[in-house]
């Protein structure tokens, strides 16, 4: 829209949405109390324009529950607080410069100046003092456990730079508990997440500029979790090391394509197992499938579609959990994604479709396994409607090809006329860049 | 709707009228102060518009929310760096965040918003030389910038803006790292033995304000001499005139000063002093602020950097906004055997030869000349085609041409 804009009362009432968020956009230095006027005004809007979904700023407990309090091991030690964060900022000639543009940037290419790092040794104690440095090398003995058994685990959370230029991170205390519970698992040990996610705040101000002032761009924040004791012993850790490292992000997916991605559907890989780890996030569970990775794009396919089981259960979608958008026996719509049964890491990006989904009650939303078989019956009665994969790194990410064996499937995702996975993609990112206010979305700074 | 116009139509017609134009944010309450910087000086600030507009002014913020940071400037373009501070002034919320910003440009002649570029440089030999011509959006005299100057631009909120503040950073900078002793003058300039070392302006807005300043390190002195030399002609303009002033280079006064070092060294003294006073808070102080980094003034990280830079980049910003002046230059004319001293008058207007005359020295009277060249910008060739086109005319055709109107 040009700043010369008609003054006609048509041609304001045709583009009112656009008005509105030029205005919002442009009293963003005003008080607090405009903004809120303008989101106000804004919400409304959208409420009168009939939308079949709204976004309601709360969260209903009877569809989701806060993540449970983790129980620290008895002889843990000390924790580490926030308030004994020691700072050691970067020189200006430590400084990375700033890349121009997006085609350079890939995805964890680049990083910031800083990084955040608490040593835990139970030898003095338990975690020791938490400290900001500028990003440097790690060194370590040869025989650290993490080189030779993998006692390792991560975490993938994004920073997001809202409309009016404060930064907010999506719903930290996930990230936190999921972590906590990967670490009791691997013999790492546990700490209070509240504490870190506020050592995080403070790093992500130090380097905030890394986040472009744009409202499509974010900050990627990588927390590790490594075991640093150097002996040989498959045991416990007495060392460990957590530590965030941020990498600025462009669009996900290179320009040019439609968005949509193909698949390789092939039952002789498994990523996971019962009574395994697929369910927590750990390195161990990605190294063995870099090499699938690399046989579906020999294959002209983008990603892969991990199935398990005899009945061929679709289980995640690279690095996703995978969402089925279908009509059912009932002849009703229904979103079904598959059942924290062990096999599948329970994603935050899941978990909020699940409950926002349900709070809007405009179709059935349910947990089940959904196996090949099921998905080729649904696709030639023409009754599969979207399938798409959900993750922090791309918010939804639709498919429309499927490669099993031997043949293609195609799915009509990007043929629907008001797509599910699109409603979602918008209502999250309103969520996490603060078009909406919502307690999802953590201001932090 | 119509509640949000109401509110904040000030603000929304500020950016219609923006559009492709640089505008002063809402000039009835911006000050653009001037003082004089490096090479020019001594001249009182004209045409300072303070703003009598009361305002209600937010709660002090208390000095421990304050958290500073030292952004330096990837770029080296004076009208990338110019859009950048601009863009920061109008879009950053500096409430609880103090702002520094380090820039240094390539060689350029930067002049005062209301200044008159013909006056200030010989503006055809800049273009010549590869030097560019800026105009920057504070009040004040012209400079000439090199990578051996360093610009300093301190931004706070309006209620916050406090000049003494930071040129005193500046001085405790230079006396930490390397124990020069420097004053500030009652003008607000850095002297050294009284020789000044720096120039400042400033930008008073709402709800944002800056003060920017320069530091001589290692400048070319004598490329800032040949630069600032103005175009051999009579000007009668009334636009802020720079006045010539005695500087110095810092490593004149102590040859182990650089640009790179006196970067940190002004960095870390803002740092490590106390926001809202003029207290030295050590190490500890520099662990709670934001620190150093690097920016990159591209439209990808400043949506919107791309227009401001075109706007300070383009003819109608740095030559159209000069104030209205007369140039009178010395004609020869054919047959100038009875001594007429003539004079070619032009009145330009947004840098457009309006009026173009000539004058008896002996009278009042101008004889318009017609000439294609009117309406077209005021530069040398112009000029010089005007000129030009004017020595086939005679003395006597001049002298009949007055009479027979007289």
């Amino acid at each position: 829209m040009t700043t010369k804009m008609a003054i006609n009362a048509k041609d304001i009432f045709r583009n009112q949405h656009r008005m509105i968020k030029f205005i919002a956009h442009s009293i963003r230095l005003c008080s607090n109390q405009s903004l809120k006027a303008a989101q106000a005004a804004q919400q409304q809007q959208q409420q009168k324009s009939s939308v079949d979904f709204e976004i309601t700023a709360s969260v209903d407990t009877q569809y989701t529950h806060a993540p449970e309090p983790i129980k620290h091991d008895k002889d843990l030690g000390h924790q580490f607080k926030a308030s004994q964060l020691s700072v050691r900022l970067a020189t200006p000639q430590q400084l990375q410069p700033k890349p121009d543009n997006d085609e350079e940037l890939g995805f964890g290419r680049l990083f910031t100046d800083h990084m955040l790092k608490i040593y835990y040794h139970k030898s003095l104690g338990g975690w020791q003092k938490p400290e900001i440095t500028p990003l440097e090398n790690l060194v370590m003995h040869p025989a650290a456990k993490v080189l030779h058994y993998a006692v390792e685990l991560f975490e993938g959370m994004k920073a997001y730079r809202g409309v009016d230029g404060k930064i907010r991170i999506f719903r930290p205390d996930m990230n936190m508990a999921r972590m906590n519970l990967a670490a009791q698992r691997s013999g790492l040990p546990t700490f209070e997440g509240k504490e870190f996610v506020q050592c995080l705040s403070r790093l992500l101000s130090i380097d905030s500029e890394w986040v472009p002032h744009t409202d499509t761009a974010s900050l990627y924040i990588r927390p590790t979790l490594i075991g640093i004791d150097p002996t040989l012993g498959v045991a416990s850790s007495d060392s460990a090391l957590l530590y965030t490292i941020l990498s600025p992000v462009g669009s996900y997916f290179k320009t040019g394509s439609t968005g949509a991605v193909s698949l390789l559907a092939d039952p002789a890989y498994t990523r996971a197992w019962p009574g395994g780890v697929g369910n927590r996030k750990m390195g161990s569970n990605y190294a063995p499938t870099i090499n699938v990775q690399k046989e579906a794009a020999s294959r002209g396919l983008q990603q892969v579609l991990w199935l398990y089981g005899e009945d061929h259960q679709l289980t995640e979608v690279g690095t996703m959990n995978i969402f089925m958008f279908y009509v059912n026996d009932q002849g009703e719509q229904e979103l079904v994604t598959p059942p924290l049964n062990g096999l599948i890491l329970p994603g935050i990006t899941r978990d909020s479709i699940l409950n926002m989904s349900r709070q809007w009650g405009k179709f059935k939303v349910s947990e089940a396994n959904i196996t090949m078989p099921m998905v080729c019956e649904l696709l030639n009665q023409g009754r599969l409607l979207e399938l798409f994969g959900a993750g922090t790194a791309c918010v939804v990410s639709p498919v429309n090809r499927i490669n099993y064996l031997g043949q293609d499937l195609y799915v009509p995702t990007m043929e629907q006329e008001k797509p599910v996975h699109e409603l979602i993609r918008e209502t999250l990112t309103d969520i996490q860049y603060g078009r909406v206010d919502h307690p999802w979305s953590v201001v932090i700074d | 709707m119509s509640l949000l116009l109401r509110r904040n139509s000030s603000q929304l017609r500020l950016l219609l009228a923006s559009g492709s134009k640089i505008t002063r944010l809402a000039s009835t309450d911006s000050s653009d102060v001037g003082e004089p910087s490096s090479s020019a000086s001594a001249v009182p600030p004209t045409a300072a518009k303070l703003s009598n507009r009361q305002r209600q002014t937010p709660p002090a913020v208390p000095d421990a929310e304050i958290k500073k940071s030292v952004f330096i400037s990837q770029s080296n373009d004076i009208f990338t760096n110019l859009a950048l501070e601009d863009w920061l002034y109008k879009n950053f919320d500096f409430g609880h965040h103090h702002v520094l910003l380090l820039w240094a440009n390539d060689p350029c002649v930067v002049i005062g918003r209301h200044q008159n570029p013909f006056t200030e440089a010989n503006v055809s030999q800049l273009v010549e030389r590869g030097i560019t011509l800026a105009r920057r959006n504070s009040g004040g005299g012209a400079v000439y910038h090199d990578r051996g100057n360093l610009n300093c631009t301190f931004f706070t909120p309006r209620e916050r803006y406090d000049r003494k503040y930071n040129l005193n950073i500046v001085t405790r900078a230079l006396f930490r790292e390397w124990a020069i002793k420097a004053e500030i003058n009652e003008r607000d300039d850095i002297v050294i033995r009284n020789k000044k070392i720096s120039g400042t302006a400033a930008k008073l807005g709402h709800p944002n304000s800056y003060h920017h300043c320069t530091i001589l390190a290692s400048a070319n002195k004598l490329h800032l001499g040949e630069s600032l030399v103005k175009e051999p002609a009579n000007y009668i303009s009334r636009a802020t005139a720079s006045v010539p002033s005695p500087i110095r280079n810092l490593v004149d006064v102590n040859p182990n000063v650089n640009v790179s070092q006196l970067l940190s060294a002004v960095g870390y003294e803002y740092l490590r002093t106390v926001a809202t006073a003029l207290e030295d808070g050590g190490n500890a102080q520099t662990m709670q602020q934001r620190g150093f980094q690097l920016i990159n003034p591209t439209e990808k990280w400043f949506p919107g950097i791309e227009e401001l830079r075109s706007n300070y980049s383009s003819w109608d910003w740095v030559i159209g906004k000069t104030p209205k002046f007369t140039v009178e230059k010395d004609l020869e004319l054919k047959g100038d055997e009875q001594g007429m001293r003539l004079k070619l008058t032009v009145e330009v207007d947004a840098g457009l030869m309006k009026e173009i005359g000539i004058k008896l020295p002996h009278s009042d009277e101008t004889v318009p000349v017609v000439t294609p060249l009117q309406g077209k910008a005021y530069n040398e060739q112009n000029l010089n085609g005007i000129m030009g086109a004017l020595k086939l005319v005679s003395a006597s055709n001049v002298k009949q041409a007055m009479n027979g109107s007289g």
